[in-house]
């Protein structure tokens, strides 16, 4: 046989950043950062210089500093915007030889909402490729902080290539009643992370079936689309089903319920080198069993060493935002969580959380993030610098500095990311798996599921229902 | 003309295989010789999942079988289920050739040939094509059409179908034990036979079974079968539930359903407790009576909720005049016919075997439904069967006839003697 060698592919011409904007970005992209399975630079920026001082991610950028003078946007949009808008050169500076822009946001607070629009401009303006996540505020947030999330998504939607938008109120649903707050909001951080990280390494992975932002953007085009989106991963003799069965899992997806609104639906399988092509299939026989029929179906297979022995799938999808059932909604929980997503923005705290309705929940949220940062930041002392510096950076060669072609682009990118090659070095990172309560089929554990509707008969009725049962 | 005729019904289902050995009398009627029971493993929802430990049960049922009715078993009718198996109705049409005006038999194959020229997936076989009516030049509601004048032939069919390999494999698992199989039959269509008289066929009737780990539909009307159809999900889920939602181990699980179960809720005082005994007869643990109701309930009425949406395409519900009629092991819970009757909309009788000769008292078990529906469907399948009352009419005419015969030419001898 004939080999033909791959050309080299150049991997200075895609340059993935991510940058995590506002409180709860910065604690999602800290997360991303912490398992450390992305290579791309991680850019944290906020107002509050607190929070930002514990964000473990390589590149700090304060913005506002004559506004808010080190504190939060105080979840006034149009300080978060200011801030912006007076920090450009900062931001530019970070984003300078950015050929795929990934912004994490969470929708609502001050800095998020008003910079995010800011920031999509300029990276717009730079020919940069633009992702979008953004996360919606809990309901219980109130009815300001979402209007503020609203206006805030319609004029990212404008500028983005690709907007994922998630529910809070959704994830919400995934942890059980007791679970602690911290829990809640990890669950929720993590759920965002990993669709990054999915999204992230998409661009890296090649494969014998090309599936890439295109497709992606595809899948979520329509306006105000809320994703859906599932990542499972699995190894052993029944990985196919296993992690098919762990993305459908995931709570935005409703164990593929939600599917049934969906027009398109995105899927990336993923593996080492010893994917069987026999897996690929009972993956996609066993998911075309949740999806109704005439979905489009934008289907990818990828290689990644680092997956040897394993397989993963990521499942993405996106509805209309009314196509979600109102009734589904778990309501206002009790108890532990009426400390709203305040701190979620905002976590470090800084003025809004303080000023406004909540009161000492603050506090545990900060020490374990500020735990965090001391185990695993390496050099703590030096971040104030890292900021200074990065206006800098700016007098770098602007790479992705490609002729101007706002949509177009979009092609050309995705000609350069198809023939990427492996990622130079093979982290041992592994994705963390999220733990969502068990989906309990008990003897029919191993047996070919019954599924009516996208729905798991043999899961106990009273479960699927939510029944109330006395002990 | 065939005399009495040994027939036995298999059924492997998923919490038992059950042998009947039945005998078709020349005059028709079924005489139940022996039922061999075997509790049913590595079979889930229908369908063999392990071969081998279902092959040993077949055996073990099948000796049982044997040993009761003291008859050599060589062949059996196979009941198949699973929810694989799906079904719909089609029409074929030939057109009758020019050289000839009359209808034959050969006619009605080709418009069954022409009926199952239908798209099913590629991996599926036909298990069944039941005659539903036959229309002559357009003409409607015509029975038996041999001997008429046409032009056209057409035909409505009930087309079942299943994946062929999965019915191979429950053929299969028969064959093993040296034991030939005549026919394989959708169980539904064979339990159909014995809970229905001809009259409830042409009055309509809905008739389910709910079975171990599948509940399975048949629709009768005009006395024709319009549709039929299977669930994956029976008893053994209720048994699944429960266990998982009041943390007892399966076979506790099981005990309590089939002793304590109910459907209906809403009726204990509240705080009625049940007790669970373990073996020595110690109370090991209390069940709320509602909790353990709620869950049956729950589970009960999504199934039949699901069974009436895949019926309702049919739009016959009300005009089934027969009502629904609930057979299987399920069909022993407790205030299931009420539950059925309150989603359905129709009356529901919970069955008995009828029209069978022997002990029958010892197999009024609706569990058996299907086990006697097959050697029923047997029966019909016989060609040789005398039929109905003028068969037997002109078998003892003929009898007659010899004996008067005989004995004109006795007479005749005698008168040329003398």
């Amino acid at each position: 046989m004939i080999e033909l060698p791959r050309p080299p592919f150049d991997f200075s011409r895609k340059r993935i950043k991510i940058f995590g904007l506002g409180g709860a970005g910065c604690n999602i992209i800290d997360r991303i950062a912490l398992d450390g399975s992305i290579d791309g630079d991680i850019v944290a920026i906020n107002t509050d210089v607190q929070a930002l001082t514990g964000s473990i991610a390589g590149v700090k950028v304060q913005i506002g500093q004559t506004i808010t003078r080190g504190l939060g946007a105080g979840g006034d949009p149009e300080i978060g915007r200011t801030a912006a808008e007076e920090g450009i050169g900062e931001i530019l500076g970070a984003l300078v030889d950015a050929t795929i822009v990934l912004l994490v946001v969470g929708l609502g607070g001050g800095t998020g909402s008003g910079a995010a629009p800011v920031i999509a401009e300029i990276a717009r303006e730079h020919n940069a490729m633009l992702i979008v996540v953004a996360t919606l505020p809990f309901h219980f947030e109130g009815r300001r902080r979402a209007d503020q999330a609203m206006a805030s998504l319609d004029a990212l939607q404008e500028k983005a290539d690709i907007l994922l938008c998630f529910e809070n109120d959704r994830m919400g649903e995934a942890v059980s009643p007791q679970a602690s707050i911290q829990d809640a909001f990890a669950l929720s951080d993590s759920n965002v992370a990993q669709s990054i990280r999915a999204l992230a390494k998409m661009s890296s992975r090649h494969g014998p079936v090309h599936a890439g932002f295109d497709e992606v953007a595809a899948v979520v085009r329509s306006h105000s689309a809320r994703v859906l989106f599932g990542f499972g991963q699995a190894d052993g003799k029944n990985r196919p089903r296993a992690a098919l069965e762990a993305a459908l899992r995931n709570p935005l997806l409703d164990r593929g319920r939600r599917f049934k609104e969906a027009e398109s639906v995105f899927v990336q399988i993923a593996g080492g080198a010893d994917l069987a092509l026999a897996e690929v299939e009972i993956v996609m026989d066993e998911l075309h069993r949740h999806l109704p029929e005439g979905v489009r179906v934008f289907f990818g297979a990828a290689v990644d060493p680092q997956l040897t022995g394993s397989i993963s799938v990521t499942l993405l999808s996106a509805v209309a935002s009314d196509a979600l059932p109102a009734t589904d909604r778990v309501a206002p929980p009790t108890g532990h969580r009426h400390s709203d997503g305040a701190e979620y923005e905002d976590v470090a705290g800084g003025v809004e959380a303080r000023d406004g309705h909540e009161d000492a929940d603050v506090d545990f949220v900060e020490p374990e993030l500020g735990l965090e940062l001391e185990e695993e930041s390496d050099e703590p002392g030096e971040e104030d610098p890292r900021i200074a510096a990065t206006p800098a950076r700016a007098e770098t060669p602007a790479e992705g500095a490609r002729p101007a072609a706002p949509r177009p682009l979009f092609g050309s990118l995705r000609r350069n990311l198809t023939p990427a090659a492996a990622p130079l070095d093979a982290k041992e990172a592994k994705a963390e798996q999220m733990q969502f309560e068990p989906v309990n089929r008990g003897r029919f554990e191993k047996s070919e599921p019954t599924i009516i509707d996208g729905q798991d008969l043999d899961v106990p009725t009273f479960l699927r229902r939510n029944a109330r049962l006395k002990k | 003309m065939a005399s009495n005729q040994i027939v036995v019904g298999l059924e492997i289902g998923t919490s038992k295989v059950c042998a009947i050995v039945g005998e078709i009398k020349s005059d028709g009627t079924i005489k139940i010789l022996g039922v061999g029971e075997a509790p049913s493993r590595g079979v889930r929802k229908g369908e063999i999942v392990d071969f081998e430990t279902a092959g040993k049960c077949v055996r073990e049922a099948l000796v049982d079988a044997e040993e009761k009715s003291d008859v050599m078993i060589g062949s059996v009718y196979l009941g198949v289920t699973g929810s694989h198996i799906g079904s719909f109705n089609n029409r074929g049409a030939v057109a009758i050739p020019e050289d000839r005006e009359e209808i034959d038999e050969q006619d009605f194959e080709e418009v069954q040939a022409s009926a199952r020229e239908v798209s099913i997936p590629p991996q599926n076989t036909f298990l069944h094509t039941i005659l539903q009516h036959y229309y002559v030049d357009g003409q409607d509601g015509i029975l038996n059409p041999i001997g008429m004048f046409g032009r056209k032939l057409e035909a409505d069919f009930h087309i079942i179908h299943g994946i062929g390999n999965r019915i191979k494999n429950s053929v299969r698992c028969v064959k093993e034990l040296d034991i030939e199989v005549l026919d394989v039959v959708f169980t539904p269509l064979a339990a159909a036979q014995v809970v229905l008289d001809q009259n409830q066929k042409n009055l309509g009737a809905l008739v389910v079974d709910m079975g171990g780990g599948t509940t399975e539909y048949l629709v009768y009307k005009d006395g024709a079968v319009k549709g039929s159809g299977c669930l994956g999900i029976g008893g053994d889920h209720i048994t699944n539930d429960l266990s998982l939602g009041l943390r007892i181990p399966m076979a506790r699980a099981e005990k309590l359903k089939l002793e304590e179960g109910s459907v209906i809720t809403g009726q204990s005082t509240p705080g009625e407790m049940v007790l669970l005994r373990d073996e020595t007869g110690f109370v090991g643990k209390e069940v709320e009576r509602e909790t353990l109701n709620t869950i049956i309930q729950l589970r009960v009425r999504e199934t039949l909720e699901l069974l009436k949406r895949e019926i309702e395409p049919l739009n016959c519900l009300p005009y089934l005049g027969a009502g629904l009629l609930l057979t299987g092991g399920c069909s022993m819970l407790n205030g299931i016919d009420q539950l059925a009757e309150e989603i359905f909309g129709i009356p529901v009788r919970l069955t008995h075997i009828k029209t069978m000769a022997g002990l029958t008292s010892a197999f009024e078990n609706p569990q058996l439904s299907a086990g006697i529906g097959l050697i029923k469907f047997a029966q019909a399948m016989q060609p040789d069967r005398p039929r109905g009352v003028f068969a037997r009419l002109a078998r003892k005419l003929k009898f007659f006839a010899l004996i008067v015969m005989a004995m004109l030419i006795a007479v005749i001898f005698l008168m040329h003697r003398s």
